[in-house]
């Protein structure tokens, strides 16, 4: 869960082009991932999928206001 | 229309980046998953705009984005009420020995301006295209980039980074100039 998707990085940096001032050889980018993928590798809260659940329990049309 | 199961089980699969985004930009968990759960109400809500097979990530980041600044709007004054925790912030430096900590890391982060701070974070963490960065923002590919390079730089000073890529006249001559330099 919290491993770099290499494919997925290689093909944001050829996207990104530029973006390489923030590559793997730059100490602020890897800080920036790593700060970033332990945000992402958190354990969701409950309330979202609940929260999803009565979404889908309300009819479309029903919806208030 | 109601909403499709894959709609609903992508936006689940979304939720852990949203997550992140939102407390990249409000610094504060409480606050981003309150934030997290208006953005699924209203993609919810509005599901009939997004198109299938478009970027649904970006079309989500947008929605909490908008909906992070209008509540910074609504709010006004409120937010102000941050400048006593920032001064306490201020007041605990990170250490400037040894590797990079992770905790001093989040700090300089939360040093940076908003939209250096949004933009660092899309590009260099959530792996978002520069063109897409700029439709998330609302802004020019130019204004990205431009934002991402002085964030990147603020954030080197502030950690006491010389220049990682360049070992040449720049960090020498940043620092015969000092401050000025920047």
């Amino acid at each position: 869960m919290t491993k770099p998707n290499p494919e997925a990085e290689k093909a944001a940096r050829r996207r990104n082009g530029s973006a390489d001032i923030l590559g793997p050889n730059s100490e602020i980018g890897r800080k920036l991932k790593q700060y970033y993928d332990d945000l992402v590798s958190e354990e969701i809260p409950d309330r979202f999928s609940q929260l999803l659940r009565q979404l889908e329990q309300t009819e479309p049309a029903q919806k208030k206001g | 229309m109601a909403v499709s199961p894959e709609f609903k089980q992508d936006l689940l699969g979304t939720i852990p980046n949203l997550r992140a985004f939102a407390v990249s930009l409000t610094q504060n968990a409480d606050k981003a998953d309150d934030l997290v759960q208006e953005t699924l109400v209203k993609a919810w809500d509005k599901h009939e705009s997004f198109q299938m097979g478009t970027n649904l990530k970006a079309w989500l980041f947008t929605i909490l984005r908008n909906e992070f600044y209008s509540q910074m709007r609504k709010r006004g004054r409120e937010v102000q009420d941050s400048d006593g925790i920032m001064t306490e912030r201020m007041a605990v430096h990170p250490s400037q020995h040894g590797l990079l900590d992770l905790k001093d890391f989040r700090w300089a982060l939360e040093q940076l301006p908003q939209d250096q701070r949004e933009a660092i974070i899309l590009i260099g963490a959530s792996g978002f295209s520069y063109e897409e960065a700029a439709e998330i923002c609302g802004c020019a590919v130019g204004t990205i980039k431009s934002r991402v390079s002085r964030a990147r730089n603020r954030l080197q000073e502030i950690l006491k980074i010389s220049g990682e890529a360049d070992y040449g006249p720049d960090a020498i001559s940043a620092q015969v100039m000092g401050s000025s330099a920047a």
